[in-house]
Order: C-alpha cells, then structure tokens, then sequence
C-alpha cells in the first residue's frame, strides 16, 4: 500500500465517522427542535432555565453518529459519560433531588394560613387522570397511559420520575411534552380561566391571608410528610425530599444547607437532567407517531388540569360564605408549575382590579399542586407499577 | 447528664430497631426435592435432592452465617460458610443447597441429608442460632422427582409439583410462579379498560391525602390561635396597659408588619426572623487579614546593594 492509498483509505473511514456521513433527515428535524427551544428560552423568556439545557441537550444528543463503530458516546451506549449522567433519569433520583430543592425553596405560608386551599391542588390532579383515561381510549396500554398523563400534573420532575418507572421507552417524549407545556402556561391558561370566568368572579376580592407563625412552618414539613406518605407510601421519594427541604428551609437552623439545596444543588440537577432528558430525544427514539400522540395528550392533559382547577373553585364557592368565597383566577394555579400559574392568576386579576393582588392566595393552591402531583404519582405508582 | 444518656440510649434502641429492619428475615424455603434422580443436577454433575432458598425482598441479602438444619433439636446443623460472594442473594432471585451431607465440595453442599419415605423437617436459622427464619416439613409421601414448593414465591400455601402440566412445573433456582409481563397493567387491562376505576379510585386517594392534610392544619391553626389568645391574655394580665386594652384587627396587614419591623430596625435595632414579612439583614462587609489578598502574595527579596 502506498502512502497516498493509506491517506486516502485511513481519510475515507474517518468519513465514514462524521455526522455529515451518518445524517438523517429525522436528525436535522430534530436539531431544529432543539434549535427551537433555545431560541424559545432565550428571545422569548420561556422557562429558559429549562427550555436551554433541553434545547442543548436535543443539539447534543441528535449529532449524528455510527452507532457500529463502538465509540461508546451515544446516551443509550453503557458506559458513555452521557449514559453515566443519564442514570440520574433512567434510574429515577434526579426529580427526587429537584424536589429536595423545590422544598427548600417553597414558602408555605399561604397553605398554612388557609389550608381549604388544598382542596384546589386536588382538584386540578383531574387533568392527570382525565389524560389517562383518553390515553387508554388510544390504544396506549395503562402503564404508558399513566406515565403520560401525568404530563397533567405540570412537574417535570413527577413526570420524568414515573415515566422511568412505567414507561421508560416514552420517557423522552413525556419530559420534553412535559416542560414544553409548562414553558407555555402563559399561552395555555389565560384563555381558559377567562372561559370559564364572569367578569364579577374575577373581581372577587379574597381577604389577606393572616401571619403565620414559625413553629406552624415547621410543623407542616414534619406532619405534611408522615400523613402524605402514609397514605401513598409510593410516593415517598418525591414527597420525603419536598418536605424535607421544606423543614430545611424553616426550622431557622441549617440555613447553609437550605441555601445549598435550593441554589447550588438545584441548579447541579437541573443542568444535568435537561440535559440529558433533551439528549435522550434521539431522532430513532423520537420522531414517531406515539410522540405526536404524547403531545397531543399532554396538551389535553393540562387543558383539564387548568380548567378543573377554576371550575373546583366555582363549585366551592357554592358551599361558602360570602365573606370566605375565592376568586376562581386561583384556580388554574393548582397545576404544580411555581411560581409561573400563581403568577398568571394575579396579572388576569390586576387587569379586572388593579388593587386585587391575587399572587399570595394563588401560591397555596400552587404549592398544594406541586404536593398534590406528587401524591397522584405515588398513587399511579402504586397501582401500575 | 441524664438527658444525654437517656436521648443516646434512644438513639442506640432505634439504630438497632433499624438493623433489626436489615436483617434476614426476608429469606425463605421456597421448594425442595427430596429425591432427585432425573432433575437438576449439581456443579459435579451428580443429582442430589436439593433445598431451594429464596429472598422474598427487594434489597440483596447477605445470607453467610445462617444455620440451616433438618433437626428442630440442633438449629445450628449446617452453618452457611463466610466468603464466598454466591452467599449474597440479589433482590427477588434463588440459590439452591444440595443436601449430599458432603459440605467439603462447596459453599452450597449441606452436611446433612433429607431421607426418602419420612417427614423431612427443614429450618433456617438467623446468625444467632436461635431466631427462627422460616420452616417447612416436607410429606413423607413425596414421590420421587416431585418438588414439594410454595404455590407463589417467598408466600403461599405448599404444594407438590410433578413436572406433569403447563401450571404443574419443577422451578430449581427460579421463579415458581412464570412472570408473563406486570400483572397489575394486566389486571388494569382487563377490570378497567376505559380507566374511570382508576380515575375514581386515584382522585379520592388525592383528595383524602390533602383533605386530611388540610383537616390537620386546620386544627393546628385552631391550637396555634388559642395557645396565641392565651399568651397575649397572660402577659396583659401581667402588664396592664393602655395600648394593650385596645382592640387589635383579626389579621394583620403587610404594611402594618412593614411598619412595625422598620420601627424595630430603627429603635431597637431587632432583627425579625420572619423570612415572608420583611427582613432587615445588615450586610457586613468588615476587612479581615486572613482573606487579604496582600497576604498571600510573597514580596519580590530586595536585591541587597553593595
């Protein structure tokens, strides 16, 4: 062999290496869809705490490759630094360390002082179960059916926790399904609340919410846990990290860790679990009917969520005193996407009453969603698993 | 000196209720053959009856210094050998021990034998000799290369398998009962195809945990006014005042509290450990030499001039 058929032969097998060589039209398709999210995240300002690392991670992970060629760099290839990272979602203990952080972010506070708001957060959990039950009319078999509805609970934590426990294989579609419609609560609920609103509803004018006490905050963790967990045992992992940061945050003595948890532990994860849940998005995983289906459900998911979450509000204002009703703008905020729906609920209130600052009174049903999203995982666990 | 030792002797009783927790007590006899002259045969090829243990946890189990025995009279008849790495179980999987009475071929060979034509009585015991793991008595009547196994593993009643139809099958080290897929999403197909049992079931668990949630705070706050009320009745029966006397409003404002810590930052300089009201943390920014920059430096040596 000569020198200029060594070059040629040695330069046509690294060819055969590039991206450009082992490309696809599914894997542009979907580095536009990653190219899409960053964009979102940054011009826009949807969630771009998530919507970049996903974003990124779509680019990442859909650089195409031969699979053949034993690299070990492709996410799903044992033993890649990407597989290595990925574990923290395929084997479930990302999301329970997200929780750990939402915890130690969480002021409770306005779930305490009026605890009937968690009937609210309940009462949103609908949308998961709604999704489930148009899921299973799809043709989806019902572990795959709870995993995607619970896209409804507006986690994407939860959502990544169950769905790499009951359909692992979807687990990809879920997650991105899952963040992009919490990227879009501003778009999704504002149109519903109004629906399902009079103008005289919205106006109502909720009564500020008393001081709580600091030994109320740190019974709630400790007490929120054991009743919580004793009743879904399944879902321990979610709620024993929320409420243990929660106690954390409050008990007034492990500001360092609560300030680790909430900061630099939260963002550890976050980057790392966007990341990897958008690299898992590989064009032959992704690109398929069950996906379109998936975000079809999703949407319809959080849909029911919103809307249950207003109309539970309506129909509890029947059985209370006129002094006592709430404003159904709240309602929506029982889907567990904080602080962006208690947000909505408060901008929507301001246009009808620029003195009704609904933000604290939305933060209760919020946070009870977030509880609430957990405890219907724990169930769905329960009975699917 | 008491309290410490009474809160360390609590600490110690429940690090051992925990170990108790991690112990062996998952383990179970989960079918043996008592004549095996056409079954499975051992690492030296030689059919032997054999005493199938399983571990019904979900945790590895380390199973070394167990006793397992034929005798109810000597609990510690064959203890399981340390070092060997077969001796941990994983979650939910089988060994099996040859009961050849021949244990110096391995970890696995039991020094006893189970006899044809009697009652065989099986045991395992925990390290201790003495704590009871699980039993069996295997029939007397058991026919050759029958396995007398638990209808379900690690539970269930007994039952004699002869190897003889589809739901009728001899299970050395695997599972008695054949997985075909979870049965829970099998028995949700089938019972519930359009879900609104589930759906029924799942939002009355939901609403129940945060009712319950909401009950239990709502006594709480219930409590917390009360203990309030009293301590606000007791320090003004203490120091009578007019300011005290006045009626106060049933809650507070934010702009009263914003008033009322922005009085006490400035009066008394108080800090209000209240992180939802308003904070008032003064940001110190005092020079100290050891992060000093200059410090950790080394000056350039003077060139001494001659």
């Amino acid at each position: 062999m000569n020198f200029g058929d060594f070059l040629m032969q040695n330069l046509h097998q690294f060819w055969q290496l590039t991206g450009f060589y082992n490309s696809t039209w599914e894997n542009f398709v979907m580095l536009a869809v990653g190219l899409f999210f960053i964009w979102l995240a940054i011009k826009k300002d949807f969630e771009p705490m998530l919507l970049v690392p996903i974003g990124f991670g779509i680019l990442i992970g859909n650089v195409p490759f031969n699979t053949m060629a034993g690299l070990e760099i492709g996410i799903y290839e044992e033993g890649s630094v990407l597989n290595i990272l990925y574990n923290g979602v395929s084997a479930g203990w990302y999301p329970p360390l997200i929780f750990l952080g939402i915890g130690a972010m969480t002021d409770f506070s306005a779930l305490i002082a009026n605890p009937k708001l968690m009937l609210i957060g309940a009462a949103a959990q609908f949308g998961i179960f709604g999704a489930y039950m148009v899921a299973l009319l799809l043709g989806f078999s019902p572990d795959q059916a709870g995993a995607i509805a619970i896209i409804g609970g507006a986690d994407g934590p939860t959502a990544i926790f169950i769905s790499s426990k009951l359909a692992p294989n979807l687990m990809g579609a879920i997650a991105v399904s899952a963040y992009s419609y919490m990227a879009l609560v501003p778009v999704i609920q504002p149109p519903l609340m109004k629906l399902f609103t009079t103008k005289k509803e919205r106006q109502i004018k909720m009564k500020p919410a008393r001081a709580v006490s600091q030994n109320e905050k740190i019974i709630f963790p400790i007490v929120g846990m054991l009743l919580t967990c004793f009743v879904v045992p399944s879902g321990l992992p979610l709620l024993g990290m929320l409420f243990f940061g929660n106690l954390l945050r409050e008990s007034g003595v492990t500001t360092r860790l609560a300030k680790t948890a909430s900061n630099a532990l939260t963002d550890i994860v976050t980057i790392l679990l966007g990341m990897t849940v958008g690299a898992s998005t590989q064009a032959s995983q992704f690109l398929t009917a069950q996906t379109i289906g998936i975000f079809a459900l999703g949407f319809m998911a959080f849909v029911i969520a919103s809307s249950s979450g207003v109309l539970f509000v309506k129909l509890f204002n029947l059985v209370l005193p006129e002094s006592k009703k709430i404003n159904p703008l709240i309602g929506n905020a029982g889907v567990s996407a904080v602080p962006m729906s208690a947000r909505i609920s408060n901008n929507l209130g301001l246009q009808y009453d620029p003195s009704n600052y609904l933000l604290m009174h939305a933060m209760g049903p919020n946070v009870a969603g977030v509880i609430g999203s957990a405890v219907a995982a724990g169930v769905l666990l329960g009975f699917l698993a | 000196m008491k309290l410490r030792l009474i809160i360390a002797l609590m600490v110690l009783t429940f690090a051992a209720g925990a170990g108790q927790a991690q112990s062996r007590g998952a383990l179970r006899i989960n079918e043996v053959m008592v004549v095996n002259d056409d079954n499975v045969v051992d690492d030296y090829g030689r059919h032997t009856a054999w005493i199938e243990l399983f571990n019904s946890g979900f945790a590895p189990l380390e199973i070394s210094k167990i006793y397992i025995t034929n005798d109810k009279a000597n609990p510690t008849m064959y203890p399981v050998p340390l070092g060997d790495v077969n001796t941990r179980i994983p979650k939910r999987q089988h060994v099996i021990f040859w009961a050849d009475g021949n244990p110096t071929l391995g970890t696995f060979h039991t020094n006893f034998t189970l006899e044809p034509g009697k009652d065989n009585y099986i045991a395992i015991f925990d390290a201790d000799g003495h704590t009871l793991i699980d039993e069996v008595t295997v029939p007397a009547d058991l026919v050759p290369n029958t396995s007398y196994a638990r209808s379900i593993d690690g539970s269930g009643e007994w039952q004699v398998r002869a190897a003889t139809g589809d739901n009728d099958y001899i299970t050395p080290s695997s599972n008695n009962v054949i997985k075909e897929g979870n049965s829970k999403v099998q028995f949700f197909s089938e019972r519930d195809e359009n879900g609104l049992g589930l759906t029924v079931m799942a939002m009355c668990i939901v609403f129940s945990a945060l009712l319950l949630l909401s009950i239990c705070f709502y006594i709480i706050n219930r409590i917390g006014a009360a203990v309030l009320r009293r301590n606000k009745m007791k320090s003004q029966s203490q120091q009578p005042s007019e300011a005290a006397t006045a009626e106060k409003p049933s809650h507070d404002s934010g702009e009263e509290i914003a008033a009322i810590v922005m009085a006490l930052h400035e009066h008394l300089n108080v800090h209000d450990r209240e992180s939802t009201v308003l904070t008032l943390n003064k940001v110190r920014k005092a020079y100290s030499p050891w992060s000093s920059k200059i410090y950790n430096m080394r000056e350039l040596p003077n060139r001494a001039k001659h």
